[in-house]
C-alpha cells in the first residue's frame, strides 16, 4: 500500500514561517507537494501540523515566505476559486440539526454554483455517487445530528467529494473513530488516490501513516523532520527522536509497512516511568 | 404556520381596536365601507395604521438581523445590538436633542450615529482578524464606550432635554408618520430580501469559520451579509428609538419551533417578530390608559421572563 507517485508539483511551500498571534508554529519550512501524493504529516502535538494545513489553504497568511498551489500564490485564490479546486475536511465543526446528511454532502457544491440561481446544477448526480462511495447512502435522510462520529466524518468525506475529488486535504479524519471507522476511511482515501487524488492528511497513528501512505512528513517544533516514504522515514531511532518514547520497529506482517510499537513505561530518552 | 397567520389576523385587529379610544369591530368594518365618524377615521388612518406599520417593520427589522447576527456570530446569545447599533445611534440621538437647533431630526443623527460605530466596531474587528469572538469583544467595548458619552452628555444637558433623550431611548412607535414609514418599510423589506438571497451562505456560516471559508465563503461576502443586516437593524433604531430584546428573543423562539435553516428562518423570524413588536406596542398603549408605556420596557419585561423560563425549561 505505500507506493509512492509524483508528478508535478501542486503545493509549493518556500521558507515559510507562520502561526497565530505573532508566535511562529512553523518556522522556514520548505515542502513540494506532488500530484497524486498521498502524504500524510506526522508528528507530535503542537508541532504545527494543522497550522502546516492552514498555511496551504490560505486560512493562515505566512508571516514568511511563499506557498504556491498550481504554481500560483495561494493568497491569489478568492476562497471561491480555492474552494473550487482543493477541498478541506475539517477537525471538527458544529452540526446545524436540520440538515439531512444529504443535504449536508450536497453543501460540497456550493462552491460550484452560482449566488443568485435557483437552478439545480447538472452535477447533482455526484452526490448520490459520492454517498455510494463513502458507503452512507442509506444515511440519506438522517439528522446530521443524529449519526455517530465515523458517520459524520463519511459524510465530510462524502461532501469533500462532492466539492473536488482532486485535492482533498484532511485534519486528522481518523483520531476519534473506532477501529471499524477508522479503517473504513482509510481505504477509502486509499482508493481515492489509486484513483488519481492527491490526499494529504495529518494523522496521529503512526501505523496508519505507515500502512496507507506513500509519503511520510515528520514534523518537530514547526520545522521539517524528515519527509520520504515509510521504509525511508520510520526507523525506530526517528520515531523515539521524534515522539520522545521508546519503540520497535517490525514490518507489519500484512502490508509490509514499517510497524511502530511503543514500548509501554518508557518515554522521553528510555527513562523509566513504570512497567514494560 | 396556521397559527402565524390566525395570530397575525389577531393582533392586527387589536391593533386597529386599542389605545386611548376604543374602536369597535363595527366601526372599522364602517371605515372600511368608507363610512363611519370623520374622528375615527383620522384616528385610524393618521395615527394607527403608521404607527402599525412602523412596529411590523421595526420588529421583522430586528428579528431578521437578528437571525444574521446569530448565524455570523456562532452565538445564540448575540443581541444585534452588540455590533455597536444601537451605543452609536444613542450617542446620534442624544446629541441632537441635547446640542443641536430643533430642527435637525434625531433619525438622522440615530442612523449615522449608529453606522459610525459599526463601522468603527467592524473595522477594529477585521483589522484585528475578522473572527466572530474579536466582533462580539469590539462590540461590546465600542459600545460600553459610546454609552458613557452618552451618560456625559446628560451632565452637560437641561433636564427636560435630558427626559426626552431618555424616553427615546426606551422606543417609541408613536412618531410613525407616512412620510418616514413608508420608505423605511420599503427598505426593510428590501434588506430581509437581500438577506434571504443568502440564506445557504447563513447555514454553512452556521457550521463553523473553517468549514464555511473551505467551502468558499470569504471576508468579502461576510462583509457584504454584515452590513446588510447592519443597516437593517440601523433602521428601525433610528426611527423608533432602542427596543431590546426582539433581536435576541424572537430568533431564539422561531429556530426552536422551525429549526436551524436560515431559508425558512429568516423570513419566519420577521414575520414573528413583527407581529411580537406590534403585540408589545399594542399592549403599552392600552393597558394603562391615558399613560403609554414604552414599548422598550413591555419587550424588556417579556424578554426577561422569557429567558427565565428558557432557563428553567433547560434545567428540566
Amino acid at each position: 500500500m505505500t507506493e509512492t507517485r509524483q508528478g508535478d508539483i501542486l503545493f509549493s511551500l518556500k521558507g515559510v514561517s507562520g502561526g497565530y498571534g505573532g508566535k511562529e508554529v512553523i518556522q522556514d519550512l520548505t515542502l513540494d507537494i506532488h500530484r497524486g501524493d498521498f502524504a500524510a504529516l506526522i508528528g507530535p502535538n503542537g508541532a504545527g501540523k494543522s497550522t502546516l494545513l492552514k498555511l496551504m489553504t490560505g486560512i493562515l497568511i505566512p508571516s514568511k515566505g511563499e506557498v504556491t498551489f498550481k504554481d500560483k500564490a495561494i493568497q491569489g485564490y478568492s476562497p471561491r476559486e480555492f474552494a473550487r479546486q482543493a477541498a478541506v475536511v475539517e477537525q471538527s465543526m458544529r452540526t446545524l440539526p436540520s440538515y439531512t446528511v444529504g443535504e449536508f454532502v450536497e453543501l460540497g457544491l456550493f462552491p460550484h454554483r452560482q449566488l443568485f440561481s435557483f437552478a439545480e446544477s447538472p452535477e447533482a448526480s455526484r452526490v448520490a455517487e459520492a454517498l455510494e462511495e463513502c458507503r452512507i447512502a442509506h444515511l440519506v435522510h438522517r439528522s446530521i445530528d443524529q449519526i455517530s462520529g465515523g458517520e459524520l466524518q463519511l459524510a465530510s468525506i462524502a461532501r469533500a467529494l462532492v466539492q473536488n475529488r482532486d485535492v482533498l486535504l484532511l485534519d486528522e479524519p481518523v483520531s476519534h473513530l473506532d477501529i471499524h471507522h477508522s479503517i473504513a476511511v482509510m481505504d477509502l482515501l486509499h482508493d481515492l488516490n489509486a484513483r488519481g487524488a492527491t490526499v494529504i492528511t495529518v494523522l496521529h497513528d503512526m501505523n496508519r501513516a505507515s500502512d496507507y501512505c506513500g509519503r511520510l512528513i515528520g514534523l518537530k517544533e514547526g520545522t521539517l523532520f524528515f519527509d520520504g516514504t515509510p521504509e525511508e522515514t520510520v526507523s525506530y531511532g526517528r520515531i523515539e527522536e521524534l515522539f520522545e518514547l521508546v519503540c520497535i520497529v517490525r514490518d507489519n506482517p500484512i502490508t509490509g509497512a514499517p510497524f511502530t510499537y511503543p514500548v509501554p513505561g518508557y518515554v522521553a530518552q528510555g527513562k523509566k516511568k513504570g512497567t514494560p | 404556520m396556521a397559527m402565524l397567520i390566525l395570530a397575525a389576523c389577531l393582533v392586527l385587529a387589536a391593533a386597529l381596536s386599542l389605545g386611548a379610544r376604543f374602536i369597535t369591530p363595527g366601526e372599522l368594518l364602517q371605515l372600511l365601507q368608507g363610512h363611519g365618524d370623520p374622528m375615527v377615521r383620522a384616528m385610524v388612518i393618521e395615527l394607527r395604521i403608521p404607527r402599525i406599520l412602523m412596529a411590523l417593520a421595526a420588529g421583522a427589522a430586528l428579528a431578521g438581523g437578528g437571525t444574521v447576527f446569530q448565524a455570523m456570530l456562532r452565538n445564540p446569545l448575540a443581541d444585534p445590538f452588540i455590533i455597536g447599533v444601537s451605543g452609536g445611534a444613542a450617542l446620534g440621538a442624544t446629541a441632537v436633542i441635547l446640542f443641536l437647533p430643533p430642527g435637525v431630526p434625531v433619525v438622522a443623527g440615530a442612523f449615522a450615529g449608529s453606522l459610525g460605530a459599526t463601522f468603527l466596531v467592524f473595522s477594529l474587528s477585521r483589522r484585528l482578524s475578522l473572527g466572530s469572538e474579536t466582533l462580539i469583544l469590539a462590540g461590546v467595548a465600542i459600545s460600553f464606550s459610546l454609552s458613557s458619552m452618552v451618560f456625559l452628555m446628560y451632565a452637560f444637558g437641561r433636564s427636560s432635554d435630558v427626559h426626552r433623550a431618555v424616553m427615546w431611548m426606551m422606543g417609541d412607535l408613536s412618531l410613525g408618520r407616512y412620510d418616514m414609514v413608508l420608505p423605511g418599510t420599503l427598505m426593510v423589506a428590501v434588506l430581509i430580501g437581500a438577506l434571504f438571497f443568502f440564506h445557504r451562505h447563513l447555514d454553512i456560516i452556521s457550521f463553523g469559520e473553517n468549514f464555511s471559508r473551505n467551502l468558499g465563503i470569504g471576508g468579502k461576502s461576510l462583509g457584504t451579509i454584515f452590513w446588510i443586516a447592519a443597516l437593517l437593524v440601523a433602521l428601525p433604531v433610528a426611527m423608533a428609538g432602542i427596543i431590546g430584546f426582539v433581536g435576541l428573543m424572537v430568533p431564539h423562539i422561531t429556530r426552536s419551533l422551525w429549526g436551524g435553516r436560515h431559508g425558512r428562518l429568516i423570513p419566519l423570524s420577521a414575520c414573528t417578530g413583527a407581529l411580537f413588536l406590534l403585540a408589545a406596542d399594542t399592549a403599552g398603549r392600552s393597558i394603562a390608559v391615558p399613560y403609554e408605556i414604552p414599548v422598550g420596557v413591555i419587550t424588556g419585561l417579556a424578554g426577561g421572563i422569557f429567558f427565565v423560563a428558557m432557563l428553567f425549561r433547560r434545567r428540566q
